[in-house]
């Protein structure tokens, strides 16, 4: 269909205020924060259920591309396109339409901001647990889409572990609902298929989740070390000795310096890496686990374990956390965002290899991680302009990812495949494990209409990052 | 068109070998599923041998139980067919055990209790309680989502499978997820499976999460005197920050059952509400010290109970579902699902419904999960459990919930759906089960809505 009559039928079903298709509007929208690729034909923003079943109806009709889209905070851009077509934004969609504290369940539309949950519940004494660092922006409906993690999923597990119910509208128009208020329905589990499927097999128009008490007590602390290898052994012997933070990060020399000259969040400049761990629940078993934690720290030859005394220092240790990724924005022009997942036990060599990698290809790489369970992100700092040094970077990113398949892991663990990873999943599924993938895909999804390009392997660029670093970072 | 025997026995034969097929009653009596009896027993010993059985199956026509343990086989509606039980005991490796990483890799056949016995040397275990312990096997666990009180604390084995390899009717094993915590590649296949009962594909390899077993654990019991202290006590709990491991409420009839294994006094005659804490000494104070102040609020008085009693009483409570009906063929097994806020009211009826048959129940309920198991014995004579049961599911489906059929004589099962209402995803769980098993012989008929 052409672009005009498009939008003439678009602005039939949802009127004129939300529909964009001026070319400097549709432009915001070819971004998230992992790249930009193309240019939506428009961008719609409904507001009901009805309203999506007629744009998904009309979209196959017309055989034009959806694309379903949160706050555009996601890393792997799952919310951008790849061949035009429709975005529908479920910005608008933001309504919490049920909060039922007794039986610790909470009922929203796709566009509700992960934190405004929580500060809804929050004077019942309840909170929504999955955290993914961009939580003051991003909605439930991109954080089921993805997955998403956070650092408090170490203790409580990521999204899909706190999704209980779904309304989806599938590629047909049909909307079902999956799951719901209980732990259990009878049936195949569709919400755990659907969490994670990154809008590729229906668009979810409202979720239900559960919503846990907030603990009595927290204890946060900064263990702080000369050598990188003492942080990494610390944060296995945690592990290994069976104490369960309900955080435990880790911030490499550089990236912390950054983050302390943006935020003065305490941390020591001259340090080679801090750990940030949390420990929450009863006050009795906090107040155990933390002395447990300083004497594994004391062990590892850690320099000194500083505790938050005061919530609002609590609120500094997590804030020099939350915005690692804004303060290595201002000493690099660029920087790439990775995501592996690696045995926990792998970390001091892992984090060794990841230093090789940097030398080899003449790349600054900070680290920083959710180091309880496994999940890197090492930060792959560059200049767009510079286009050798960009290619290096996606090789870097590329061997990285490489080594985590090989030491038993994952290519993400939290901000999924979109366009990013597609064609690197030969490196953790075989042939048969992708068809029976591809096969789940075209059953929901048979036209392909529904964000085309994302999570599978195109087979364009066999075993390669497909994304152009730099344009968005 | 039936397939030749001779067929069926060479081909079997030539995929696991002559000594790994078994034929008739003596073998397969044990493998009955509702009363059906299979022609033959397979015991693959390995996944691509588990493959190449369902492979030979479909292109046959022959239809498929997977087994494990045996433990669950009541689950479910009467097979429409029975030819091959696809028996996993022989496939028992440890793939993978990395005790500093809580992680380990098994073979289906692997029995829990194995597994937990290879756990406990290290301090680890897999924090499940699930009914039928005793025989379960991983892969029967993962495959029907079992889980008992400890679901409290910890979940189900939804939230411990990393990954898991899956033998299809294609004859493929493929694999979804992973061995480590947190992983997001690909659509989460695993989730499919887990809770699926063998309907789509059988699962021949599992990944799983290990948690450190708790220092020391303490049983204490709240007598509840009514369903509306049990509420409140419910409420008072959860909106507690204990976090207990286990909270079950047993009705009356249950306690009388329960007490006696925890070699506590007399029957209690009233319902209670018991609770498990786990962790240090001084946790395990503090919730004695609240639970004491919460009791007190409502007029409940708090028990203790020894360490080998609370023990013994928690297997039975968790293995409730399965004695129940072993110990009256003629009682019926049912479970609920519910919002949490919903239990007392949901038990207080069906007592009253049933009560107005001539029909006891007795209940445990998992409070703080919205779990209820219920046992229906009726009186001599007349039969009212078909309308008893078909209004329970319509009052529990009204409340958002829903009532599951875990065990019960054949005859009932042919008149009622074991699952109840299937919802709206129906159809697109059909259209997943003729795409995973096209010729439909895995336990065909068995699941929700007739798959």
């Amino acid at each position: 269909m052409k672009r005009t009559p498009l939008i003439k039928e678009l602005t039939a079903i949802m009127g004129r205020e939300a529909v964009l298709s001026r070319p400097e509007d549709l432009m915001l929208y070819e971004y998230d924060a992992l790249s930009a690729l193309r240019t939506p034909d428009a961008v719609v923003f409904p507001t009901t259920t009805e309203q999506v079943v007629r744009l998904v109806k009309l979209a196959a009709d017309q055989k034009t591309p959806i694309v379903p889209r949160g706050a555009g905070t996601g890393l792997s851009g799952g919310a951008v396109v790849t061949e035009g077509g429709i975005v529908i934004s479920l910005a608008r969609m933001k309504k919490i339409l049920e909060i039922d504290l007794e039986s610790q369940r909470a009922r929203v539309q796709p566009g509700v901001v992960n934190t405004d949950l929580s500060l809804a519940v929050a004077d019942g004494g309840f909170y929504y647990a999955p955290d993914p660092s961009s939580q003051k922006a991003c909605t439930i409906g991109g954080n089921v889409a993805e997955n998403s993690g956070g650092p408090h999923t170490l203790a409580y597990g990521v999204t899909t572990n706190h999704v209980l119910g779904l309304e989806v509208v599938l590629p047909d128009g049909e909307v079902i609902r999956a799951g719901g208020k209980c732990w259990e329905t009878p049936g195949y589990d569709l919400t755990g298929l659907l969490v994670g499927s990154e809008g590729t097999l229906g668009i979810v128009t409202e979720i239900t989740v559960r919503l846990m008490r907030r603990p009595e007590a927290v204890e946060t602390m900064v263990a702080i070390y000369d050598r990188v290898m003492d942080a990494t052994r610390t944060v296995v012997a945690i592990t290994s000795e069976g104490i369960t933070p309900a955080a435990l990060e880790m911030m490499d020399g550089f990236t912390l310096r950054a983050v302390e000259q943006a935020t003065h969040a305490g941390y020591p400049m001259d340090s080679a890496a801090v750990l940030l761990i949390e420990v929450e629940g009863l006050g009795e078993a906090v107040s155990e686990q933390a002395r447990q934690i300083e004497a594994v720290c004391g062990r590892n030859n850690v320099r000194a374990v500083r505790r938050a005394k005061t919530p609002d220092e609590r609120a500094l240790f997590w804030k020099g956390r939350k915005n690692a990724f804004g303060a290595l924005g201002r000493i690099s022009p660029n920087y790439y965002v990775q995501d592996g997942v690696i045995p926990r036990t792998r970390l001091p060599e892992m984090l060794e290899y990841i230093e090789a990698v940097g030398r080899k290809y003449d790349l600054r790489i900070g680290n920083i991680f959710h180091a309880g369970d496994g999940n890197l992100h090492p930060l792959l700092m560059f200049d767009a302009r510079d286009r050798d040094q960009s290619q290096r970077v996606v090789k870097a990113a590329q061997e990285i990812m490489g080594r985590c398949a090989e030491l038993g892991g994952s290519i993400t663990g939290e901000h999924g495949v979109g366009v990013e990873k597609n064609e690197l999943m030969p490196l953790i599924f075989s042939e048969d494990d992708l068809e029976i993938q591809r096969q789940i895909k075209s059953l929901f999804n048979p036209s392909g209409l529904f964000n085309p390009g994302k999570v599978l392997p195109t087979g364009k660029m066999c075993g390669e990052i497909r994304v152009q670093v730099g344009s968005g970072a | 068109m039936a397939i030749a025997a001779d067929v069926v026995r060479a081909g079997f034969a030539g995929i696991v070998g002559e000594s790994q097929v078994l034929y008739g009653e003596p073998a397969c009596a044990g493998l009955r599923v509702d009363g059906r009896l299979p022609r033959c027993v397979v015991y693959p010993t390995s996944a691509e041998q588990a493959a190449q059985v369902l492979k030979f199956a479909a292109e046959n026509g022959l239809a498929v139980i997977a087994i494990g343990g045996g433990s669950k086989l009541g689950i479910g509606n009467p097979p429409q067919k029975y030819d091959v039980a696809l028996c996993l005991r022989d496939m028992k490796k440890t793939l993978h055990y990395e005790p500093a990483d809580l992680t380990a890799g098994v073979e289906a056949g692997t029995t829990f209790q194995e597994f937990q016995d290879l756990l406990r040397r290290d301090g680890l275990w897999l924090p499940l309680d699930p009914p039928g312990r005793e025989r379960a096997t991983l892969g029967g666990i993962v495959a029907a989502n079992a889980s008992g009180p400890l679901r409290q604390l910890y979940g189900t084995p939804r939230d411990m499978v990393l990954g898991m390899r899956i033998a299809t009717t294609e004859g493929k094993v493929v694999k979804t997820g992973g061995r480590v915590v947190k992983n997001v590649a690909g659509f989460d296949l695993g989730k499919l499976l887990i809770g699926s009962f063998g309907t789509l594909g059988v699962i021949v390899e599992v990944n799983l999460k290990l948690f450190p077993i708790p220092a020391e654990r303490e049983t204490f019991i709240l007598s509840a005197g009514t369903l509306g202290i049990a509420r409140d006590l419910r409420r008072r709990i959860l909106n507690s920050p204990l976090e207990p491991a286990r909270l079950v409420l047993l009705d009356a009839e249950a306690s009388n059952l329960i007490r006696p294994v925890a070699s506590l006094d007399s029957a209690a005659r009233e319902p209670e509400i018991w609770v498990e804490a786990s962790g240090s000494k001084a946790v395990i104070d503090r919730t004695r010290k609240d639970l004491e102040e919460l009791g007190r609020a409502v007029g409940a008085k708090v028990q203790l109970s020894d360490q080998e009693g609370s023990r013994a009483s928690w297997r039975l409570i968790a293995d409730f579902s399965n004695w129940f009906h072993v110990t009256s063929p003629e009682s019926l097994v049912l479970k609920g699902t519910m919002p949490t806020a919903h239990c007392e009211e949901f038990l207080s009826l069906a007592q009253q419904e049933a009560g107005n048959e001539k029909v006891k129940v007795t209940s445990i309920t998992q409070v703080g999960v919205g779990i209820m198991v219920l046992g229906l014995v009726g009186s001599n004579g007349a039969n009212p459990m078909v309308p008893l049961v078909t209004r329970l599911r319509k009052s529990l489906e009204k409340l958002g919930g829903a009532l599951t059929v875990i065990a019960a004589p054949v005859e009932f099962k042919e008149q009622v759906d074991a699952w109840g209402t299937p919802g709206s995803g129906l159809k697109m769980m059909q259209k997943l089960k003729a795409a995973w098993d096209p010729k439909g012989i895995l336990a065909p008929g068995r699941f929700v809505g007739g798959i």
